[in-house]
């Protein structure tokens, strides 16, 4: 900052810490929905009934987190009349706020098909490396978005529709084999799969999303 | 005008080059004048301002076109004021004052030599900060008093009395009390007497310095709906502290700030593109309350 502006710096200071504090509710919500597909995921491997039970409650918490964080934006909007940066942050929260309750959404029905298929396991044995792998990519995507938030990377979030690629790749090969020939676990298994393959695949667009939108927030451009 | 300055100005005169009047007129593109807004507008070319040995504004370049609202926002003592004051020669009524620059109306410089100020005042208007009718005339010697002062001739004063009261707003609310005092009316319906007042002269300009400062929010929201009326067929040039008033009521915004020296303007653009978009860090800091 220039020196002749320094000595008035810490006007609106109060407002500099609600928007701080948005900031870093994001950044929570993002980890609750880390956490959330991380369970799920193992729930649906596993056939762990107890852990797609859980997610399925955290479900209800992460979408009052967001409930109570958009009517904060909201608050803040009318009262302090934000322009510039500051309104397109309070604006693209509400949006990734949104995005990041999709994503539990997400989570949620993994954990509902894990619990639907129970004391099956929803993926066969030969299948599972593969959900291994979108568990893995859903998880990394949720970090890194988590990271976006926090610092603001442009160039980080720029990485997260390239970390998408690998999750598109997982779903195209997932429907390769579902409709191949010699699939041999029939029409219900199939249609259990084909959901859990979307799921991942919109979770993930979804992270895109937030990132997209971070850019957006820093920038003032679309990417 | 006196001024001290004389050998500073004549050099500045030539030496001024308006860099920034192009990318002005780049961004003032966005909006297409009025087509009933007579003229071309006003242009400022170069407009420095001294009080005594105090340099208060530095080089000012902004292009104003007719039928558009454009409002100036910046620190106290960043030179708005001292700005606008300089577009109709006010600012050589106080003692010590100085300034140099062109003021071009329609293309031609207000400042020229055998320019007869009254007839530029008649056409580039003033309204001020606090309401200030005539307190011993009625409304209707209020709105009319310019022709009066000005030794002007109408047809139908009654015309244009009720003509003036309409587009000022005002017309509805004291049609049936014209012959009361000015003083009678509320703040908000004072400044649009003086708005009416300032309309019965015909300018082709209003200058307007921060004149809801001293009003109501309902006051305020009647005199910005106003402006936008005004604006179809007037040029018109806003100071104001209100962040949301020029976000509300111009088509562009011009940001001054003076850095302990003399007052600058930092950035001009479409006014949507300075409350979304600025591209001067120091005009983002200020519109979002950062400083100031």
């Amino acid at each position: 900052m220039l020196e002749y502006l320094r000595p008035m710096a810490l006007i609106r200071s109060v407002f500099q810490d609600e928007l701080d504090g948005v900031s870093q509710s994001l950044v929570d919500l993002t980890e609750m929905v880390s956490l959330s597909i991380a369970k799920a995921t193992a729930a649906v491997l596993t056939a762990d009934l107890a852990l797609a039970e859980e997610v399925i409650a955290t479900d209800d918490q992460i979408d009052n987190y967001q409930h109570d964080l958009d009517a904060r934006i909201i608050d803040i909007i009318a009262r302090q009349q934000p322009v510039a940066s500051d309104l397109r942050a309070l604006v693209t929260a509400l949006r990734m706020s949104a995005d990041l309750e999709r994503m539990g959404d997400m989570s949620h029905h993994v954990a509902k098909i894990a619990r639907l298929r129970h004391p099956d396991a929803a993926v066969p044995s030969e299948l599972l490396p593969m959900f291994q792998a979108m568990g893995n990519a859903a998880e990394k995507i949720t970090n890194k978005i988590g990271l976006v938030i926090a610092t603001r990377n442009t160039e980080m979030a720029l990485e997260v529709e390239r970390d998408d690629d690998e999750m598109d790749k997982l779903h195209r090969q997932l429907i390769s084999t579902l409709v191949d020939p010699n699939w041999k676990h029939g029409v219900e298994p199939a249609i259990d799969l084909t959901l859990l393959g979307r799921y991942y695949e919109r979770y993930a667009d979804h992270a895109v999303s937030v990132s997209l939108r971070v850019y957006f927030l820093v920038t003032g451009k679309y990417a | 005008m006196t001024t001290s300055h004389e050998s500073e100005k004549a050099t500045m005169d030539t030496a001024v080059k308006p860099s920034s009047l192009a990318q002005v007129a780049n961004s003032q593109a966005a909006k297409t004048p009025s087509a009933s807004a007579e003229g071309t507008g006003l242009e400022t070319r170069g407009i420095h301002a001294w009080f005594g040995k105090h340099h208060a504004l530095a080089d000012i370049n902004l292009n104003f076109a007719a039928g558009t609202v454009t409002a100036l926002i910046g620190p106290s003592g960043c030179g708005k004021s001292t700005f606008i004051r300089t577009m109709n020669r006010m600012h050589e009524f106080i003692p010590g004052a100085a300034m140099a620059g062109e003021v071009l109306l329609d293309g031609k410089d207000v400042y020229a030599a055998g320019t007869d100020v009254t007839k530029i005042r008649l056409k580039i208007g003033m309204v001020f900060q606090k309401p200030n009718p005539f307190p011993s005339m009625t409304i209707g010697e209020n709105v009319l008093s310019g022709l009066k002062l000005a030794q002007l001739k109408v047809d139908n004063k009654d015309d244009l009395l009720q003509e003036c009261l309409e587009r000022a707003g005002l017309w509805s609310e004291v049609k049936d009390r014209l012959g009361a005092h000015g003083g009678s009316l509320s703040g908000g319906q004072q400044q649009r007497l003086c708005i009416a007042r300032s309309l019965a002269v015909r300018p082709k300009v209003l200058l307007m310095d921060e004149p809801c400062s001293a009003l109501d929010p309902g006051s305020t929201l009647r005199i910005e709906d106003t402006i936008r009326h005004l604006s179809e067929t007037m040029t018109i040039v806003i100071v104001t502290h209100n962040m949301q008033q020029a976000a509300r009521v111009s088509d562009y915004t011009a940001f001054f700030l003076s850095d302990g020296g003399p007052g600058q303007m930092i950035e001009v653009a479409p006014t949507s593109e300075i409350f979304s978009r600025p591209k001067d860090e120091r005009t983002e800091n200020y519109v979002t309350g950062r400083f100031g």
